[in-house]
């Protein structure tokens, strides 16, 4: 995929809008291009030129999903302070967020080193099994650490 | 094992408690918190009574010998594991030579708590004196030697019964099971002998203001600051048995409320009794903050104690499903 002109995007944009998925992410060699549809219109969340194929470490956007049914929680119901802020760098492994089912607090981990673009869900709603909860920027969450 | 690094006073280890001693004059001792205790288990596969360690001063830091699943609930105490930031009330895995710090409770928290408790899987394994692991301080047996904990003291682990669950948290039962009055922490009290010896102005104070927890106040009892409560006539008492909960006045009319170091016998008039299943949320309320009182009958004691059983048996039942889930 060579760079994507506004136009594209538009375009793009406008076929998205017209299913009932949620978030598109599109990876090419030149070009990482992240749109939301909430429902009601859609938005460009990211774009981001890298150098291509000749740097395969450039940095990917992914997204990190509800691991089971239940209510997400940005904060620890006990704590006042967001768990993973937007533009905040984030550890492998590390909770993102939580998922109360009942009593139970789940937590939504890191699937890798990366920074916290955007939380895709507010506070206290009720999310299903997959719903996308955050954009990331970093690492491939399956490739090598460093 | 565990190994002690730093201590504030008063660390012990508490399980339960030592139920059924009263007869021969040994009070039940057990942990100030016993529901944060029992969730603590239950998130590590122990058996709810298993012993842990109470923690009232801060900071406190112990280092593991071997890999070791811990939990720690009470008050948040910002507990990190190395440089790992932990959640409260949440089941961790530790690594053979990682050190957990607790820091102070954090203040204006959403639930404002004293205590923390270090679960470890296994329990914290020291021989159970009749019937019990708790530290009974006054009588010096029970726990670790019957003291607290000091620098360079090792606690063991049993052997764990089941595969932690890492990462599983639970919602505080002061969250889940909340009792608030005008926005202070509230526990529910049984009018006792005495209390229709105390005047008319003085019971209808004791419910409608609030009680400060002063500098006075440890595992053995509280002494509350607040208006004084005022006989109808002098009250002369022989000693009597009394348990944790027991509001004593004594003629200064500042009350003492009787915590888990209780002794068993006591001469003071009784004005009233703080439910069972109240007394955890006492038992973390801060030294300087305060609390409320609200009358109860016998049938809603009973109630409540059925609701916090309820809490624990949903706890145990969610726990599980989350073990079948993992395999």
């Amino acid at each position: 995929m060579s760079s994507l002109h506004a136009a594209q995007i538009e375009q793009i944009a406008a076929w998205l809008a017209a299913t009932d998925i949620g978030l598109l992410e599109l990876r090419g060699p030149g070009q990482m291009l992240l749109l939301r549809h909430d429902g009601a219109g859609v938005e460009v969340v990211d774009v981001v030129q890298t150098d291509g194929a000749a740097a395969p470490a450039a940095p990917v956007l992914h997204t990190v999903n509800a691991p089971s049914v239940g209510v997400f929680l940005h904060r620890h119901p006990l704590r006042e302070d967001t768990l993973a802020a937007p533009g905040s760098a984030v550890r492998a492994g590390q909770a993102l967020g939580l998922l109360q089912v009942g009593l139970l607090l789940l937590p939504v981990l890191a699937p890798a080193d990366a920074t916290v673009l955007e939380l895709l869900v507010a506070h206290g709603t009720v999310v299903g099994y997959g719903t996308q909860l955050f954009a990331l920027q970093g690492a491939a969450p399956h490739g090598p650490r460093t | 094992m565990i190994e002690i690094l730093s201590t504030g006073a008063l660390a012990t280890v508490q399980d339960l408690g030592r139920a059924g001693a009263l007869r021969w004059g040994v009070g039940t001792a057990g942990a100030m918190d016993p529901l944060a205790l029992a969730a603590g288990n239950i998130l590590l596969g122990n058996d709810e009574g298993a012993a842990g360690v109470e923690v009232p001063v801060f900071p406190f830091r112990v280092r593991f010998g071997a890999d070791t699943a811990l939990a720690i609930t009470g008050a948040d105490v910002d507990a990190r594991l190395d440089e790992q930031p932990l959640l409260p009330w949440v089941a961790v895995q530790a690594r053979a030579g990682q050190v957990l710090h607790l820091s102070l409770p954090r203040r204006g928290a959403v639930w404002p708590a004293s205590r923390a408790y270090l679960c470890l899987a296994g329990g914290v394994d020291v021989p159970a004196v009749l019937g019990s692991r708790s530290t009974q301080l006054r009588g010096a047996f029970g726990g670790l030697d019957g003291r607290a904990l000091r620098q360079g003291d090792t606690l063991r682990a049993g052997a764990a019964d089941r595969q932690p669950l890492a990462g599983l948290g639970l919602v505080p039962p002061a969250l889940a099971m909340p009792l608030q009055v005008d926005g202070l922490p509230a526990v529910r009290v049984l009018p006792a002998a005495e209390y229709t010896h105390y005047t008319e102005a003085s019971r209808a104070a004791f419910w409608a203001e609030p009680w400060k927890i002063t500098a006075q106040s440890d595992r053995y009892g509280y002494r509350l600051d607040g208006r004084p409560l005022e006989a109808l006539a002098a009250i002369e008492m022989r000693s009597h048995g009394i348990v944790p909960g027991v509001i004593q006045v004594p003629p200064g009319g500042q009350p003492i409320v009787q915590m888990r170091d209780a002794q068993p016998s006591g001469g003071y008039p009784k004005l009233g009794t703080v439910i069972e299943a109240d007394l955890w949320r006492l038992g973390q309320a801060p030294v300087g903050s305060r609390v409320r009182f609200v009358e109860c009958d016998w049938d809603s004691a009973l109630a409540a104690l059925a609701e916090t059983r309820r809490w624990l048996d949903e706890v145990h039942r969610l726990v599980g499903l989350q073990r079948l889930q993992r395999g």
